[in-house]
């Protein structure tokens, strides 16, 4: 009886101390940031502004949510050995999470099932990878932006003419003959874009894609592409490019050429685009939103390590630009990125 | 019979049948409900003390974080406003100088231009544009790109409609060529010559972030916290995460913001509570906000908060310790006594009570041990008063012997009288006399053993008469045991059954002998005949009384023990031995007293 008595007391002290305790410390809502995270950001090269901004926006999220980011890159697009090499080592480095934007969408799968197998979550961002494992992609819709590109062009053109595309890290890397290729070792999003674009352009009998170049990632290479194209092709009335390299490279070439007869819709916002757009060199961009993504993978990145629940697919939006709407305020805070 | 006493006195810790019960009367010991209300009022006590310092320090701590943010966000005001001071007076010096030129175009301007740009880092570009949008003179080096729109930018628009300097909201700046630039641009319309003529142009200063970042990021309101400005219209023209904001990535609540020029307020919009301080700079319309959040302002209050669940647990603790302690101190000598009173109850009134503890139980224990003794004093006087009763009955009984014998006697000595034994008649009518004087003795209960002895040698003479021929006795004492003192007629009823029952029917002559011996301090008096004996169930049957004779003298042998008995104690008394045929022989055996000595008389005295 005493014995049961002393237990009793002692329960009511547990009970009456954790529910005094449970009052003064409720748990904060927002993410904990008192644990440093691990995170390591593996995107396609270490050149351009696009790749800037997303690196931008990552390491924005990175000190919101005290993550230690590393950022790695290969020097070319169409490096995918060393992108492989690169996530190798970040699984070795036991990386908390790896954010890839894969150079090819079958080239990284592997590996990227090889993270996966050594719990280390995978991060989709920009370019899509084939592996179930992958968590959560962040990026563009890249179908939807390569109609979107089509559909201006060939209002330019008032229906007809001949179009030339300039895309890159093709998956045989020889021109022409991608189709038959039954692995698909392409980019996902430079795929994307290109059936987006032709599958629009298909609904226009007098239009006709004349040829599909694919540049690595250099911009003289997209400049020597784009002249060999119009040279072969000088009824060409049109081009598409469908990345940030190869369209710094073909408006360089389109603004050396006196001719005005041809239109050019670009791909991303980097500052000499704007420029080119505000020259009317090119007619019109199709932006992405670099920053939204570097910043939402780390963001999700941190969430999937808290354990929370993250979408499956992220949609940051394109937008089609043209001088008419470039300084409009809203598109003004999408295409410079604040930079202090 | 259980159940109804129970329900009559629940008081009472009897009835152990229900385990309910028991369990109630547990909860209702002393010792727990002062451990309880104890521990109930202190903790209460602690409890309210504790709420109430954590208000009064958490309110104290929060009306101090309060303050020193606004004070921070009115420092970081009061540095702005000297900051848009100096960009307006750099603005009145172009100004100044634009209009004094005598002709728009002169290369002295364009030095001062320059002077002017080189002076000052956080100056973009400097231009004058006509109405129309045409560019007229500007910073040295730059050219204008295409397609500019600027007619539409609204620094040029807001300047063209009004006469007072006007900042716009963050744009970019795409008029010239180079890098585009985040700026804020003040535009104003002027006057200007040109080869002598007066024209109205629109002059403009772009300038970039770099000295509001940097005053706006020594803001620091706590970890997370920070500030942020807006223009009038709820443009953000500065904000620790603007590429966020711009992005759509983050959210700002602006809309209460944009209501009042001086506020402070608590905003949840956001789900989490935040301190949000407003000002705003007079020349601009720029509102400074500054964003505290409350789980870091109150920190002082969570370690409050802390402190007191640590204080209050300890103090729990303690209060418990000391309850249990302090209701057991008060209750052990409370449950002592019950204890005790219980074994008390129980019969054992010899139980000595001695519980310390309280005052109060202390007294009570002895008030009890007073009353107990009292009971016991109660109650050897009821025992006493029993036995006098009793004694008076044997008295009574005694004096009954008398007249039988009398009767008896009488016979015999008409008879003798009537056979004219003159002599004979003398002595028996002698020895009556004396053994009646001895039988009363003055009342006296007790005599010596001599005159006993002389009493029942008396009673022999006088039986002798009657029973002639048919006995002889014989009496022989110790010197010493002679002054001893014995109670009275113990003898006679002994003899005297001696006489009818053992010699009586014998047909030869029989004999009494009567010893009167001293031995270890006890007299001993032993009377045997040689009549016939009696059986063993006869001798144990006459003590207790179970045997009784036709005669009625069987009583008076059991008087003679309980007489002793009641004197002398009940260790002592008679002792039969007999064997039929053979004879009796009784002994009766009582502490030697020497005479003179009336103990028994004191000793009822005292306990009287």
């Amino acid at each position: 009886m005493k014995s049961v008595r002393v237990w009793l007391t002692v329960l009511l002290c547990g009970v009456l101390w954790i529910s005094v305790s449970s009052c003064f410390n409720a748990s904060p809502a927002y993410i904990s940031t008192s644990k440093t995270r691990n995170i390591h950001l593996i995107v396609k090269m270490n050149k351009g502004d696009y790749w800037n901004t997303l690196k931008l926006g990552a390491e924005a999220a990175a000190k919101e949510f005290n993550v230690n980011l590393t950022f790695k890159a290969p020097d070319s697009e169409s490096d995918i050995e060393e992108q492989v090499v690169m996530v190798e080592d970040s699984i070795q480095e036991k990386a908390d999470v790896i954010i890839l934007a894969a150079s090819s969408y079958m080239g990284l799968a592997q590996v990227v099932d090889q993270a996966a197998y050594s719990r280390i979550p995978v991060i989709s961002v920009d370019a899509e990878v084939g592996s179930a494992k992958v968590r959560t992609y962040v990026g563009s819709n890249g179908y939807e932006a390569g109609q979107k590109s089509a559909e201006r062009l060939i209002q330019l053109l008032q229906g007809y003419g001949e179009i030339g595309i300039i895309n890159f890290t093709n998956s045989s890397l020889t021109p022409d003959s991608g189709k038959t290729g039954s692995i698909d070792y392409g980019a996902r999003d430079a795929d994307e874009r290109e059936k987006g674009f032709l599958n629009y352009a298909a609904r226009f009998p007098n239009v006709k894609v004349v040829q599909i170049a694919y540049t690595s990632s250099s911009t003289s290479d997209a400049e020597n592409l784009t002249r060999e194209m119009l040279n072969k092709y000088p009824q060409l009335r049109g081009i598409a490019t469908l990345n940030e390299i190869a369209s710094q490279g073909a408006a360089r070439v389109i603004q050396g050429l006196d001719r005005d007869s041809v239109k050019m819709i670009a791909f991303d916002s980097s500052p000499s685009m704007m420029e080119s757009l505000q020259d009317d060199t090119v007619q019109a961009t199709v932006i992405q939103n670099p920053f939204s993504n570097g910043y939402l993978a780390v963001k999700y990145a941190v969430e999937a390590l808290e354990g929370m629940d993250i979408p499956e697919r992220v949609d940051t939006g394109t937008k089609l630009i043209d001088l008419e709407n470039m300084l409009w305020p809203e598109n003004q805070k999408l295409l410079f990125p604040f930079v202090r | 019979m259980n159940k109804p006493r129970g329900y009559f006195f629940p008081l009472r810790p009897g009835s152990r049948k229900s385990g309910r019960l028991r369990l109630s009367s547990k909860l209702r010991s002393i010792q727990l409900i002062i451990m309880l209300t104890f521990m109930a009022v202190t903790a209460a006590v602690a409890v309210i003390v504790s709420v109430m310092l954590y208000g009064k320090f958490a309110n104290t701590a929060e009306e101090n974080a309060n303050l020193n943010m606004q004070q921070i966000i009115e420092q970081v005001n009061y540095n702005l406003e000297l900051y848009v001071k100096g960009m307006g007076s750099i603005f009145a010096t172009a100004e100044k100088q634009i209009t004094s030129t005598p002709s728009i175009d002169s290369p002295l301007l364009y030095e001062r231009m320059d002077t002017l740009m080189s002076s000052r880092e956080d100056l973009v570009s400097v231009a004058v544009f006509t109405p129309q949008g045409q560019y007229v003179v500007g910073t040295p080096g730059q050219t204008m790109r295409m397609n500019t729109g600027l007619e539409s930018q609204s620094w040029f628009t807001t300047a063209k409609h009004t006469s007072e300097i006007s900042y716009s909201a963050p744009h970019i700046q795409n008029l010239f060529k180079g890098r585009y630039t985040w700026v804020v641009s003040i535009s104003k319309l002027i006057q200007y010559r040109e080869n002598g003529e007066l024209r109205t142009g629109v002059l403009l200063l772009d300038f970039n972030f770099r000295t509001i970042d940097e005053l706006s990021k020594q803001v620091k309101l706590g970890k997370r916290g920070y500030a942020y400005i807006l223009d009038p219209l709820g443009n953000i023209v500065y904000h620790p995460q603007q590429q966020l904001i711009y992005a759509g990535l983050k959210y700002e609540n602006v809309e209460p913001v944009l209501e009042y020029a001086y506020r402070s307020y608590l905003d949840e919009s956001t789900g989490e509570k935040r301190f949000i301080t407003v000002r705003t700079l007079a020349q601009t319309g720029w509102k400074i906000v500054g964003v505290a959040y409350y789980d870091e302002i109150v920190t002082t209050k969570r370690d409050l908060n802390q402190f007191l669940a640590w204080f209050l647990g300890v103090v729990l603790v303690c209060v418990i310790a000391v309850s249990v302690f302090l209701s057991w101190l008060i209750a052990s000598p409370i449950r002592k006594l019950e204890r005790t009173v219980k074994q008390v109850a129980e019969g054992d009134l010899n139980t000595p009570i001695n519980v310390s503890g309280a005052y109060e139980v202390e007294q009570l224990s002895r008030r009890f041990n007073m009353m107990l003794q009292r009971i016991r004093q109660l109650m050897e006087q009821i025992i006493y008063e029993q036995e006098t009763k009793r004694k008076g009955e044997l008295e009574v009984l005694q004096s009954q012997i008398n007249p039988h014998f009398l009767y008896n006697t009488l016979n015999s000595v008409i008879r003798l009288a009537e056979r004219g034994k003159t002599d004979e008649v003398v002595t028996m009518i002698q020895s009556l006399s004396r053994f009646f004087r001895i039988s009363l003795s003055k009342g006296k209960n007790i005599i010596t053993i001599q005159e006993e002895l002389d009493h029942i040698r008396h009673y022999l003479v006088i039986q002798s008469f009657r029973f002639r021929n048919k006995f002889r006795y014989e009496i022989t004492a110790q010197e010493e045991v002679l002054e001893c003192q014995t109670i009275k007629l113990i003898l006679q009823p002994i003899v005297e059954n001696a006489l009818y029952h053992g010699i009586e029917m014998m047909p030869d002559e029989g004999l009494i002998s009567i010893t009167a011996g001293l031995q270890d301090g006890l007299i001993i008096i032993r009377v045997s005949d040689n009549g016939l004996g009696m059986s063993k169930e006869t001798v144990n049957g006459i003590l207790s009384g179970s045997v009784k004779s036709t005669s009625g003298s069987g009583v008076g042998v059991r008087n003679v023990h309980e007489r002793i008995g009641l004197y002398y104690g009940r260790e002592y008394g008679l002792a039969f031995q007999s064997e039929l045929e053979e004879g009796t022989v009784v002994t009766i055996v009582f502490p030697a007293r020497p005479a003179g000595e009336a103990m028994d008389e004191q000793k009822e005295e005292t306990n009287l």
